[in-house]
């Protein structure tokens, strides 16, 4: 069963590894050549929801024979050139220096006492010429594990790899025991396992927007049991939204958003911790809220909602589902293409620049303070259409992402956007473009720079 | 408060430089972005009165953000002829103003900025 290899979330330090670089990792690292294999990642960081995480920003391969060679001590080594080269780029660029190596076995793995020896040789001195966070890290294919040196002189373990891709994996240095999962959830972690089902527990998650497609999200991901949600939208509400909002009656008329939002999750989870912003997601505190997440839905169709979240996935490697419906009527009131959108967002995978996807103009528009933004735009909008049945597509589509991701019972771990053409039944899987040199997700950009940047 | 971000400063300073000489109000916005206003505008001969100063905010989207909408004073024709679509009166930030919405579509990070979006604006208007 998939459900048995999933590690819940781990209090403590974590790298996480954009799927890219660590697919990059994974093929120099476990071959079938019965060797060890090395390289440096150099990371970003910045904190997270349950202690300090370090963002795998770039690979540097150790090529065998010449960066990675016969060891005086071990049995390999890294080339002291080798280390020095990519040390000084940490120090330059302000980023931590993770030396990598593969051990043989499945599930678990630890240092060897010759590893930690050349730690404790090597890593004082390192540490001393980046001035940044130095470590060693060593994985098996299902395992890894850390030993870190800090600025400030201490020293801490690592406790998870994170891997944000189609499935998101969580690798420990041995797999952590399951606890037994409450009560009100068996007939759901009979799907997912005890320890997936307190995967969704330890999680915090954002859902920016909490109007006909966010309300739902809501309730769903309280209702799986995730333990923290940011909830994010500074508008009020109006009697058309009544239809499509859960749980909302006529009392709730120009109540806030976010105020029916906080009452039905608590409703659905009473045990569940909640964070309020009543601010679009440009506000400086739900951007910093949304990058200390595991997971943000947006639910939000303005062109700043796509540029943050967007921004936010790839400066953090926050994996992120974005849930959409679009309903065009002309004004002659010629219905064109519904259909419903869910899109994955995954760190380094090519964002939503490279897909065409923000208005630069626009997002000037909603970037302006409140008090000028209407008169800017000078041409009323008109609402678009919406309705709760398409929405609660939308919303069911991206939290199914999300639960089989979490879980690892997706079947692949490719991307699962999709496109849902409701009045045909077509649905058509999307794949998501990248430019190599793109600003917000590649290396050449903020891409797990996290907050160094 | 968040300060200006290190773009948006790097732009403060591409405005001043590219209008050297000229008084520029820097006016952070709390969230990370600024709103500038650059005096002595020179609007050429088919405006009354033909200097103005230019007002236009940066964001803390830019450079991924365009420069838009930009705003002077609220000046004349000359001919007396109506200002174009474009151009509509407002009151922006307290003064009586009017707001040029000149938006670029083909907006890309690498080679457009603040400084060139205000020129290219200033050169719109008086050429129109």
């Amino acid at each position: 069963m998939a459900h048995q290899g999933v590690n819940p979330p781990a209090p403590g330090w974590s790298l996480t590894a954009p799927p890219r670089l660590w697919a990059d990792l994974e093929a120099h690292l476990f071959r079938d050549d019965g060797d060890e294999h090395g390289a440096v990642i150099l990371a970003g960081h910045t904190d997270g929801p349950r202690g300090h995480r370090l963002l795998a920003r770039e690979l540097l391969i150790a090529e065998d024979g010449v960066d990675y060679v016969a060891g005086t001590t071990g049995y390999r080594a890294l080339r002291p050139e080798f280390v020095r080269d990519a040390a000084l780029r940490a120090r330059a660029e302000r980023l931590a220096y993770l030396a990598v190596h593969n051990h043989f076995g499945t599930t678990s793995v630890c240092f060897s006492p010759i590893d930690l020896d050349s730690h404790e040789r090597g890593y004082p001195a390192l540490r001393k010429i980046t001035k940044q966070i130095v470590g060693g890290l060593v994985f098996t294919p299902n395992a890894g594990a850390g030993d870190l040196w800090l600025p400030d002189g201490s020293r801490d373990t690592l406790s998870e790899v994170v891997v944000p891709g189609g499935n998101l994996l969580r690798l420990a240095a041995s797999p952590v025991p399951a606890e037994a999962s409450d009560g009100r959830h068996d007939r759901q972690a009979r799907l997912f396992g005890d320890r997936g089902q307190q995967a969704f527990t330890r999680m915090r998650v954002a859902v920016v927007g909490l109007g006909g497609i966010g309300s739902i999200v809501t309730e769903l991901l309280a209702r799986l049991g995730v333990g923290h949600l940011v909830l994010i939208d500074a508008d009020t509400i109006d009697e058309t939204n009544l239809p499509r909002l859960v749980a909302a009656d006529v009392d709730d008329v120009d109540a806030r958003k976010t105020e029916l939002a906080a009452r039905n999750a608590r409703r659905a989870n009473p045990a569940i911790d909640l964070t309020v912003i009543n601010e679009d997601v440009q506000h400086p505190d739900a951007r910093q809220a949304i990058a200390a997440c595991d997971w943000i839905f947006l639910a939000a169709d303005t062109n700043a909602a796509r540029y943050w979240v967007d921004r936010t996935v790839h400066q953090y490697l926050i994996p992120a589902t974005q849930a959409g419906v679009k309903i065009p009527v002309n004004e002659t009131g010629v219905i064109g293409r519904v259909h419903v959108a869910v899109r994955q967002l995954i760190p380094g995978n090519g964002c939503m620049w490279c897909n065409k996807l923000i208005d630069p103009t626009e997002l000037a528009l909603d970037m302006l303070p409140n008090r000028v933004r209407e008169q800017a735009r000078y041409v009323d909008d008109v609402p678009a259409p919406s309705v709760i049945a398409l929405n609660s597509v939308a919303a069911a589509e991206a939290v199914n992402h999300f639960m089989l991701a979490v879980t690892n019972l997706h079947t692949d771990d490719d991307e699962h956007s999709l496109l849902r053409f409701p009045r045909s039944g077509q649905q058509v899987p999307q794949q998501s473009r990248r430019d190599t040199a793109c600003g917000t997700c590649s290396e050449h950009g903020v891409l797990a720079r996290g907050a160094s940047e | 408060m968040t300060t200006p971000t290190t773009a948006v400063e790097a732009a403060v300073a591409a405005v001043r430089a590219h209008f050297a000489g000229k008084p520029v109000e820097v006016l952070p916005d709390g969230a990370g972005g600024a709103t500038l206003i650059v005096d002595d505008i020179d609007l050429g001969d088919r405006y009354t009165p033909r200097t103005s100063w230019l007002g236009f905010h940066i964001s803390a989207a830019y450079p991924h953000a365009d420069i838009y909408p930009h705003y002077i004073a609220r000046v004349a024709r000359v001919d007396g002829q109506p200002h174009g679509q474009a151009v509509q009166p407002v009151d922006w930030n307290g003064r009586v103003a009017l707001q040029l919405s000149r938006r670029s579509p083909g907006w890309n990070p690498a080679n457009d900025n603040a400084a060139l979006k205000a020129e290219k604006v200033i050169a719109w208007l008086t050429k129109a």
